[in-house]
């Protein structure tokens, strides 16, 4: 296993940076990454609005999330363009923690005070995203739609409820408690009330956890560590290089610093999960459950060596870690920016717990990146447990990078 | 709460017990300043002689308090509530053709004079509403109580459930007798009702919220699906009193004004595709992106109409 870690370090291109897309953070294999132990969480601040990028994309693993898939409705494009203006200017003064003025006490306030009168820093940070519908008839923006954005389309498993799918304007905000979303949604749908619907939302959670890859403190509902092998978000290069559109990507000019933005509500069946035997869940997703270490591996930080196991008799074939991510010089282009949420919804009419992951991922191409992770995993085991309900593709418009900008100024330019 | 400091003590204990205000209509969740509880009658009996009734038990959610000397809006005022009180004798007129034809068992009859029995009720509810109980009488829903069977399931809505669900009128006199009479006793109560700004600025905003908070997922009229009737008549009323107070909130902020103004336009022309001879068309007609369309529009609209009072210097 070690030989064929090392060869695996040697022939990449970028020898440290792959080391962190294997969930390493150092050469001896993890053993400082006690993924049970206690980590440090740094105080909530006020993210940065400003950059070439969204900060809500990169930014630390939120402990709370909010994701609001809007339509437009009744807007040309001026109006779009003024409502993408009072979005930004929201949000730039919501990220800011820049106070609300005072006003008449016989008008309503400026500002739902569900948070007090300066709310304070909350980790807030808001993403807008795009759907394929924005690129119709209804805006002249035909001709700038991103290459690869498409409606979600039905695959494998799927059960697409349309009433919790798609969508023309994704918001997705987190921040480091429930509040402080619930906040931010009603301060923007206020300053956009006129032009904004609902289409579908969810609210979902991560435990409170280190931001780096191999210390993942953060299981799903499936009682798994989720996001061992994700990319480290504080790698520039790294997201350069899986993430943020570039300008060779044959992409619209206005969509470099974006980023294809897919969202998969992915419904569990937790009850039937947890009568599934311990050895079952661990060959269906590919780790131990409660070290996360890969079955070939004695911790979490350790790399699963499929070369040195070509019939599965370690890792199964099937495993939903294997086929998410071979671990191959080929499928290194694969590998996507997680950022999903737990959430739980109450329960179904069956009486059976309506829980699961709102799986998230950014990357730079949407063909290379989820829709390749997603044709291997057709037909896995672990489809037996889960089943997709709802979410859309979108694309995460690029940051907002000089004082007076704002979020869409490029694409409606 | 600094600024009820200065209201008189009568309103500052309305003002404190919002939260126990019964309503049949969830009016009582946004906080306005309305706070009788249910049946107590200390509301109306501790209101000034001028603002009578003030916080009905029945949940209208709007303030009849106060004064301005603005003149333009003390005309606004004048003239709305002259517009009420046509409305309440269209309103008796009318309800007396529903429920003559339910006396005489023509279900038929009964069924095509509902929705325009209720019309003038619907322009006019949250000001209807001033007048104690009135609302829950004749107008509650069924979710209001535990079963359909409920003696206090009354009002145009227990009678809708037997003209549709039941098919028949049976059983149905002494509802349509009620029903006349608590409209009667609006009359002559509201005859006391002296219409403040506040009440005429708050009641139509609280038109709309109506709008948006039953019609639009059809489920006042859950039987009939004659929603749209009720739809367009809230949008009147509250239209009606904008177009009064237009040239005091012109003068106030023209933004405002001129906003409010295409709001109008764009949900009377959001309406204008579902009428249908003298009304309009069946609720199940609603296609899902006009709906989607109704609802920013009536989002916009409350945004909107929730700063006249305060544009106005009211409250």
């Amino acid at each position: 296993m070690g030989l064929s870690r090392r060869r695996f370090l040697v022939s990449s291109a970028g020898a440290s940076a792959a080391a962190l897309v294997a969930g390493c953070s150092n050469g001896d294999g993890g053993g400082k990454a006690v993924a049970t132990g206690d980590t440090v969480v740094a105080s909530p601040r006020y993210l940065p609005f400003h950059g070439i990028h969204q900060t809500g994309i990169t930014s630390p693993v939120p402990a709370s999330g909010l994701i609001a898939a809007l339509d437009v409705v009744r807007a040309d494009r001026s109006d779009l363009a003024r409502m993408l203006r009072d979005l930004t200017d929201e949000i730039d003064g919501m990220m800011a923690g820049r106070a609300y003025p005072a006003t008449d006490p016989r008008l309503p306030a400026l500002q739902t005070g569900t948070l007090g009168e300066k709310p304070p820093p909350t980790d807030l940070s808001v993403v807008v995203s795009v759907g394929a519908s924005m690129f119709d008839e209804r805006f002249g923006l035909g001709s700038r739609k991103p290459r690869e954005l498409v409606t979600m389309p039905f695959m494998a498993n799927d059960k697409l409820d349309p009433d919790r799918s798609h969508g023309d304007l994704l918001l997705t905000i987190t921040a480091d408690s429930p509040d402080a979303t619930i906040f931010a949604l009603r301060q923007l749908l206020r300053r956009t009330r006129g032009h904004l619907v609902l289409r579908w939302m969810v609210d979902g959670f991560n435990r409170r956890s280190a931001p780096k890859p191999g210390q993942a403190q953060v299981r799903n509902l499936l009682g798994f560590k989720d996001g061992t092998a994700n990319l480290d978000a504080s790698e520039e290069g790294l997201m350069d290089e899986h993430v943020w559109v570039g300008d060779e990507d044959g992409e619209p000019a206005w969509a470099l610093g974006g980023s294809y933005h897919v969202v998969r509500i992915i419904r569990m069946f937790v009850e039937r999960w947890d009568r599934t035997s311990l050895t079952e869940q661990e060959a269906v997703i590919g780790r131990e459950k409660y070290t996360g270490a890969p079955l070939d591996g004695r911790v979490e930080t350790d790399v699963p060596d499929y070369d040195d196991d070509p019939k599965g008799k370690r890792t199964p074939l099937v495993a939903h870690i294997r086929l998410a991510n071979p671990r191959t010089r080929a499928t290194r282009k694969n590998l996507i920016l997680r950022r999903g949420l737990s959430y739980s919804r109450g329960f179904d009419g069956n009486g059976n717990l309506d829980q699961g992951l709102a799986f998230a991922c950014f990357q730079r191409s949407l063909e290379d990146g989820f829709m390749a992770v997603q044709r291997r995993l057709d037909g896995e085991p672990l489809e037996e447990y889960i089943q997709p309900q709802g979410g859309g593709f979108f694309f995460a418009l690029p940051g907002v990078n000089r004082r007076d900008g704002w979020l869409g100024e490029q694409l409606l330019a | 709460m600094k600024r009820l400091a200065s209201c008189t003590l009568v309103v500052a204990a309305l003002v404190s017990a919002f939260s126990s205000c019964a309503s049949d209509d969830g009016a009582n969740v946004r906080g306005t300043s309305c706070g009788a509880s249910s049946g107590s009658g200390s509301a109306s009996g501790s209101g000034s002689g001028a603002g009578s009734g003030s916080c009905a038990s029945s949940g209208s959610g709007i303030s009849n308090q106060g004064s301005t000397d603005n003149v333009k809006v003390n005309e606004a005022v004048a003239a709305y509530d002259q517009w009420v009180r046509d409305q309440i004798d269209g309103l008796l007129e009318k309800t007396k053709v529903f429920t003559d034809a339910v006396r005489a068992n023509d279900v038929a009859a009964a069924k095509a004079a509902f929705a325009p029995s209720r019309e003038n009720w619907e322009a006019i509810e949250p000001i209807a509403g001033l007048v104690p109980d009135i609302d829950g009488a004749v107008d509650s829903r069924v979710d209001d109580f535990a079963s359909v069977n409920d003696p206090k399931f009354t009002g145009w809505h227990r009678l809708e459930y037997l003209l549709w669900e039941k098919g028949t009128t049976d059983g149905g006199t002494p509802f349509a007798d009620e029903l006349d009479a608590e409209l009667m006793k609006l009359k002559t109560e509201f005859a006391k009702v002296k219409l403040t700004p506040i009440a005429v600025a708050q009641g139509s905003a609280e038109l709309i919220e109506e709008v948006s908070e039953g019609k639009i997922t059809g489920e006042e009229d859950r039987y009939s699906h004659t929603d749209l009737w009720d739809f367009a008549a809230n949008v009147a009323g509250a239209e009606k009193a904008f177009e009064l107070l237009k040239p005091a909130v012109n003068a106030a902020d023209a933004d405002l004004a001129a906003d409010l103004e295409s709001d109008f336009d764009d949900i009377d022309a959001a309406l204008a595709k579902y009428e249908e001879g003298e009304g309009y068309q069946s609720y199940e007609a609603l296609s899902k992106a006009d709906k989607g369309d109704m609802q920013a529009i009536l989002g916009s609209l409350s945004e909107n109409l929730a700063k006249v009072p305060g544009v106005l210097k009211l409250g």
